[in-house]
């Protein structure tokens, strides 16, 4: 009997629980804002310290309707898109010829290695001083993070996959080419797709730091020139955008894609091990 | 069948005198790479006939190197870098992991902070540098809050996955045979959780270095950084170059012989935990 009458209430109760746990992610940010407001009220800092929460709701607006924001992150978007996709496709074409040679890559590590070690902010002062502050600075400062990255994950994930495979469709009558497109290509693009990702992220703070000294837009721009007036809730608010930005393009664009490609593709070692 | 990954050639135990020699021969051949790629550099610069403003030669680089070292410049450089990255890596792990712990012991924490950490991992900790020389100026601490948030993260958020992975039934199982809830961390979810803590380590430096350099370049209050950075403006090219070389081999340094070592151990002693 007793169970009968707790079993209307569970689907309710569950509902609630489950919404609880849904919401549960908000919590640290309202918390944050929370805090950030108390201590505001209590301690009354000046606003060049720490701008109360509305001052910067006010900031993020009146750069919202005045363009600038858009003018700044369409400037710093199409740099990482451009320094993006130029890192990829020259970090995956290096990265395959280098990963089917086996004495080549092992020739090459060291040097590979060691310019991973510097890749990006490192060069800065060097690329100044040859191709001087603007937007190919900061294209070129991505492209050489986002290269190394997608370089090192595409060697080896071409060396990773099975050599039974390729020798198989290779014997089935494959020429060199399809043999490349239909096995090496989707036995590493899993690797290939978690260096985009992570060198995305790299890229993306590569990208802020080139513009805070090395360029005339964009959003490390805007916030190293607010903090020239004193005008904590531009730079706040840029700080959130720019995290914004990022979580959009890590967790909505690229995380789906890299977990929709293992899905596709990565069972590849799965297969072999069922056998 | 377990042909899922080509195996290495196994190495075959070799006489002493010989593994000598051929360890001799592995030694060189990492430099060979390095050989040619100065020769190349060498050879641009006496094809091209740059101005010294533009590429010098290696020699001359090394030249710097050699003159900055014997004044002693070069030691307070490296020592400043390098002291601030371990204090911000000592302090991270002293802060980052108890909280990582607390977080991972609950499961709405956890639920509830990993978007909270994710953001602020998007949010890159130079972002925050305009804001934060507001408060501490052009100090050390500046540059020292930067490093700590940006090692600080990964952290956190690798001690977090570290303690969630460990089985519950080991925490169960020494808890009905009367172990305190102190017992049961020191001996079921440190250990269980110090590969992944030792990962977020290795991440958060890579992250932690890049912010050092490109804070230092801003602060100006010495360190690697601010040696490049600030032979930009009197167009010093030996100066920069010779400082790049020295913040790859450093990091090389840092990871391979710290970070590396200390991951294969925990992995080694503890990894088999998680399995």
């Amino acid at each position: 009997m007793s169970v009968e009458a707790i079993t209307p209430m569970s689907p309710a109760r569950r509902a609630l629980g489950h919404l609880l746990w849904r919401l549960v992610p908000i919590a640290p940010f309202l918390i944050i804002l929370l805090i950030w407001i108390v201590l505001w009220e209590v301690f009354r800092p000046s606003k060049e310290t720490l701008p109360p929460v509305r001052d910067v709701v006010a900031a993020i607006r009146d750069l919202g309707l005045s363009g600038q924001l858009a003018q700044n992150v369409i400037a710093s978007l199409g740099r990482l898109v451009l320094g993006s996709l130029l890192g990829i496709v020259t970090g995956v074409a290096a990265g395959f010829v280098v990963g089917l040679n086996r004495n080549v890559a092992e020739m090459l590590n060291p040097l590979a290695v060691f310019f991973n070690a510097i890749s990006g902010i490192v060069w800065l002062p060097l690329m100044i001083t040859w191709i001087g502050i603007g937007s190919a600075l900061a294209v070129f400062l991505i492209w050489n993070t986002v290269f190394f990255i997608v370089f090192q994950n595409t060697v080896l994930g071409v060396q990773l996959v099975p050599e039974v495979l390729e020798q198989g469709v290779r014997a089935l009558g494959a020429s060199r080419s399809e043999t490349l497109r239909s096995v090496t290509l989707p036995g590493a693009l899993p690797y290939i797709l978690t260096g985009i990702r992570s060198g995305l992220g790299f890229g993306w703070r590569a990208l802020i730091a080139a513009e805070l000294v090395g360029a005339a837009s964009g959003l490390g721009t805007m916030i190293f020139d607010a903090a020239e007036y004193h005008r904590s809730d531009i730079i706040i608010s840029g700080c959130l955008i720019i995290g914004t930005i990022a979580i959009i393009m890590d967790r909505w664009l690229l995380l789906p894609i890299e977990r929709r490609t293992v899905q596709r593709w990565g069972l590849v070692s799965d297969a072999e091990d069922r056998h | 069948m377990s042909i899922a990954i080509a195996p290495r050639a196994a190495a075959r135990p070799l006489p002493s005198g010989l593994r000598v020699a051929a360890r001799q021969l592995s030694g060189v051949k990492i430099l060979i790479p390095f050989i040619a790629l100065v020769g190349v550099w060498w050879a641009i610069r006496e094809a091209g006939q740059f101005p010294e403003r533009v590429l010098v030669s290696p020699a001359r680089v090394w030249d710097t190197l050699v003159v900055l070292a014997s004044h002693g410049v070069l030691a307070e450089y490296i020592s400043t870098s390098m002291s601030m990255i371990g204090i911000a890596a000592v302090i991270s792990l002293a802060i980052g992991v108890p909280i990582g712990f607390l977080i991972g012991s609950n499961r709405y924490a956890a639920r509830g902070l990993e978007a909270f950490l994710r953001y602020l991992q998007g949010v890159s900790g130079i972002a925050w540098l305009p804001l934060v020389i507001i408060w501490f100026g052009f100090t050390h601490t500046t540059t020292l809050v930067i490093v700590i948030y940006t090692l600080i993260v990964p952290i956190i958020f690798n001690t977090m996955t570290g303690v969630r992975a460990v089985p519950e039934h080991y925490a169960l199982a020494l808890r009905s045979l009367g172990a305190s809830r102190l017992r049961l961390i020191t001996d079921v979810y440190l250990p269980g959780a110090l590969p992944s803590i030792v990962v977020g380590l290795r991440l958060g430096m890579g992250y932690g270095w890049r912010a050092l350099i490109a804070a230092e370049m801003l602060v100006r209050q010495g360190g690697l950084g601010d040696l490049i950075f600030g032979a930009r403006t009197s167009g010093q090219i030996d100066r920069i170059i010779g400082g790049m070389i020295l913040i790859g081999t450093l990091y090389i340094i840092v990871n391979r012989l710290l970070v590396q070592p200390l991951e294969n151990l925990t992995i080694a002693r503890w990894g088999v935990l998680r399995k």
